[in-house]
């Protein structure tokens, strides 16, 4: 039944004093990422170098070095393609982030751990690596943003906190991610909800060559049912409402459910061969540092 | 299709408020979730469903309210205006027993034909009409309903048409009320010009016994017997009086009826000693009415009186003297006055007497009655007046009469008709019992009296023998007289037949289908989720 949605619920302050010190004390003292050593000294011969280890093809684009060009895969089939070689993507990671209503679900929201996680990985990136891409599907003209170096780290936060509420699905994430290149490491963020709709998606990240990371701000929400008794039950993306009455029986089942849920989520990525990993959100203004050093570990590795 | 309480429609704002408490309660708790198929799931496992408003069952619930509302104002299908009831005034008098000129349907006289297109029209009438008849003439009938229909138990034509049909007719009228009047137009000065009318044509030569006058002489056989005949007809017409019953054979007395004028013919009969029935019949050839050409009277039968007598051993030899006296006179005996003897008339004179009077036939003379006591003489009691009225002393003198001694005790209670005393009046005879059996009774004895040497005694013992039967001595007529208006058929009231109107349909309620269709709507609302 449709009913008249309320408002969406409000984030609090994503970037306040105490998480951006937090977030300096971690990339000064935080993990290299993998080939971080080695890009910086290509780093100095990056406009000579063309050369690296073929991965794939990518529709060309305009501006695209014409030496690049694959020309015999663009004789079989008619279009062209350039080739894409790994030691070059990897100098570059790419941030996808889900701006859906979705991550509004939560206390704090989602969306609010979404965006810290998104700093944290963004800063080692621009700190480790030669450049950001941050792609937002339904952001409009900031859909995708390019940060360099680790100057950047204040616009990349000016960015992620203007970012809009849009919803996207994710093909049209996986295309606007395509278009811009799909080769190197690609952190995606979301709560990953619908997992079906992912499994194609990630399958063409594959074929490109991307390696994908899912990030997934856990809330208490995805274990069990938020509260007992006669609940109006809203989903902020669709504006459906569901009446239940919850008692111990359907919080048993729900729990459940979001089980299932959660395996389907860790069966989609093990069969893309990507890792899934659940950081749970810690508690608005609760900045302490072993709650943030899982995300710092995890792109060590 | 119309309501006759279209206010109470205003019951329908209840819906509204029954949508309002259709609708499912509203959870005070709210909650964002990213997993609605997960809770939709959850719920399908579990077999729930989220409390909703079913459209359905309210559509349904509003349904049987509204069907509920328009019944309680009372719907109805407006039906053809019209007249509703029917009055029909069916002339039922004497003068419709005349033949019908043209019979149909068996029927023989015209009583029976406008009875049988009576029962045509009616049975062709819409069963909501209302159907009264009214039958005019000799006893008034009323009949409703379905015994209306059927003219249930209206008798046969008598007596005379006394009422006014044009009154009649314009009151029985309403605008949803039709008359219909039915007659022969007889005995009317006029027809009803108000509603439908069909006269039955009953006319021709009619021939009545107006009246008879008998001089009867019981106890003695003999019977004068006086007819009034009439001829309604435009010549004279010869015809035949006949008597008959219970008298010696007489000889049929040929009659020639001048046209509307009376004749008397007289006869002298002697009656059957048994009794029976008496009857005068007129005819006239082309006579039409024959239901007024016959007078008929029941004759009791003649008394063979055995009169006993009882009279105490100091009494004169008056009561038996009278006894045979009055046998003689009426052709009766006298008899030993024994246990086991019939006795017509009980002669007592002093003495006592175990009877109750009144319930046995009997003249007594200071006789007591069931009492052993040595009565109270009444010495020297003055008559100073009987009844003149009375049937017993009427037309007699009694002036003459003295009495030495009386006994009041002698006297039961009863009806006086002597009377003495110088101050104030004390009965001296009366009569005890009934119109059929009666007894007579004097307080002082003959021997006491002049009374037998009176001249006025016999008299009196034989009026106390014809009161002591009463009215089983008494002739009764079996027909009444000719009603006046009822016997020239050649002299009638002439109109126009008019048909009946249309009638109209009555209003349909349709209050027991909407509680239906209600009901069926709550109904299927049961099986609705």
């Amino acid at each position: 039944m449709k009913r008249r949605v309320p408002a969406l619920p409000e984030v609090p302050a994503r970037f306040p004093p105490g998480f951006l010190t937090l977030l300096h004390e971690l990339l000064a003292a935080g993990a290299r990422l993998p080939g971080a050593r080695i890009e910086q000294q290509r780093a100095r011969r990056a406009a000579l170098s063309q050369s690296g280890t073929f991965v794939g093809h990518r529709p060309y684009v305009r501006g695209d070095d014409l030496r690049r060009i694959d020309w015999a895969a663009s004789a079989r089939t008619g279009e062209l393609f350039v080739k894409q070689l790994e030691e070059e993507e990897r100098r570059t990671a790419v941030l996808l982030l889900d701006l859906s209503a979705s991550l509004l679900v939560g206390s704090p929201p989602r969306r609010l751990a979404a965006l810290r996680l998104a700093a944290v990985v963004g800063g080692l990136a621009l700190r480790h690596l030669d450049g950001l891409t941050v792609v937002a599907p339904g952001a409009g003209a900031r859909a995708i943003t390019s940060f360099a170096g680790a100057g950047d780290l204040a616009a990349l936060l000016q960015h992620l906190d203007t970012l809009p509420v849009a919803d996207a699905t994710p093909e049209a994430a996986i295309t606007l991610l395509l278009q811009r290149g799909a080769g190197g490491r690609v952190h995606w963020i979301s709560d990953f909800a619908t997992p079906k709709a992912l499994e194609l998606p990630l399958a063409a990240l594959r074929r490109r060559g991307a390696l994908v990371t899912g990030w997934l701000p856990g809330i208490a929400e995805d274990v069990q049912a938020p509260r007992r008794g006669y609940v109006r039950l809203v989903d902020p993306e669709t504006g459906e409402v569901v009446v239940v009455a919850v008692d111990d029986a359907l919080a048993a089942e729900l729990a459940h459910q979001l089980a299932l849920l959660g395996r389907q989520q860790d069966r989609l990525f093990a069969q893309c061969g990507c890792p899934l990993v659940r950081w749970p959100s810690p508690a608005d203004g609760d900045f302490r540092r072993m709650l943030f050093l899982p995300i710092l570990a995890r792109c060590a590795q | 299709m119309s309501f006759a309480a279209p206010w109470h429609l205003g019951w329908l704002a209840l819906l509204p408020v029954l949508y309002w408490l259709a609708l499912p309660p509203r959870p005070r708790q709210q909650a964002w979730t990213a997993h609605l198929a997960q809770w939709q799931m959850a719920h399908a496992a579990l077999r729930r469903r989220p409390p909703r408003l079913s459209g359905l069952r309210y559509v349904l619930l509003a349904l049987a309210c509204t069907a509920a509302v328009c019944a309680y104002a009372s719907p109805l299908w407006r039906g053809e205006p019209g007249p509703r009831r029917l009055v029909v005034l069916l002339d039922g008098s004497l003068s419709m027993a005349a033949r019908a000129a043209a019979a149909a349907d068996g029927a023989t006289d015209a009583f029976a034909v406008a009875s049988s297109l009576v029962r045509r029209q009616l049975a062709a009438l819409p069963q909501h009409v209302e159907v009264t008849v009214l039958r005019c003439g000799g006893p008034l009938r009323r009949r409703l309903g379905p015994s209306a229909r059927t003219l249930l138990d209206l008798g046969g034509p008598e007596g005379a048409l006394d009422v006014d049909l044009p009154a009649l007719a314009a009151a029985s009228a309403a605008p949803d009320t039709a008359v219909w009047t039915v007659t022969d137009g007889q005995g009317q000065r006029s027809l009803p010009t108000v509603g439908a009318l069909t006269v039955v044509p009953a006319t021709g030569v009619n021939a009545a016994v107006l009246a008879v006058r008998t001089t009867d002489r019981w106890p003695l056989p003999g019977l004068g017997v006086e007819v009034d005949v009439v001829c309604h007809a435009d010549a004279a017409q010869s015809g035949e009086l006949r008597v008959s019953g219970a008298v010696a054979a007489v000889a049929p007395r040929a009659v020639t009826l001048a046209p509307r004028k009376v004749t008397t013919v007289s006869f002298e009969l002697e009656r059957a000693p048994a009794g029976g029935e008496l009857e005068l019949a007129l005819t006239v050839p082309g006579d039409v009415l024959a239901a007024d050409d016959r007078w008929a009277a029941r004759l009791p039968a003649l008394p063979a009186p055995r009169i006993a007598v009882l009279a105490e051993g100091e009494a004169g030899p008056f009561a038996g003297v009278a006894a045979r006296a009055l046998a003689d006179e009426v052709g009766g005996s006298v008899v030993a006055a024994a246990a086991g003897e019939p006795v017509g008339l009980l002669l007592t004179d002093g003495g006592s007497v175990a009877m109750r009077p009144g319930a046995v036939r009997a003249v007594s003379f200071g006789t007591l009655f069931g009492s052993e006591a040595t009565p109270t003489p009444w010495l020297d009691p003055a008559v100073v007046d009987w009844d003149r009225t009375s049937a017993l002393t009427a037309g007699l003198d009694l002036s003459e009469l003295r009495v030495q001694c009386a006994f009041r005790e002698a006297l039961p209670a009863g009806e006086p008709f002597l009377w003495a005393g110088a101050g104030q009046r004390e009965p001296l005879a009366v009569v005890v019992g009934d119109e059929r059996q009666a007894s007579v009774h004097f307080a002082f004895r003959l021997q006491d009296s002049n009374l037998p040497l009176l001249a006025a005694f016999p008299q009196l013992l034989r009026r106390a023998f014809v009161r002591a039967y009463g009215a089983a001595a008494r002739l009764e007529p079996q027909v009444g007289p000719v009603p006046a208006g009822e016997q020239d058929l050649l002299d009638h009231a002439v109109a126009a037949d008019r048909a009946l109107p249309r009638f109209g349909a009555p209003d349909q309620d349709l209050a027991v289908w909407c509680v239906l269709a209600g009901l069926v709507a709550l109904a299927m609302r049961a099986f609705v989720r």
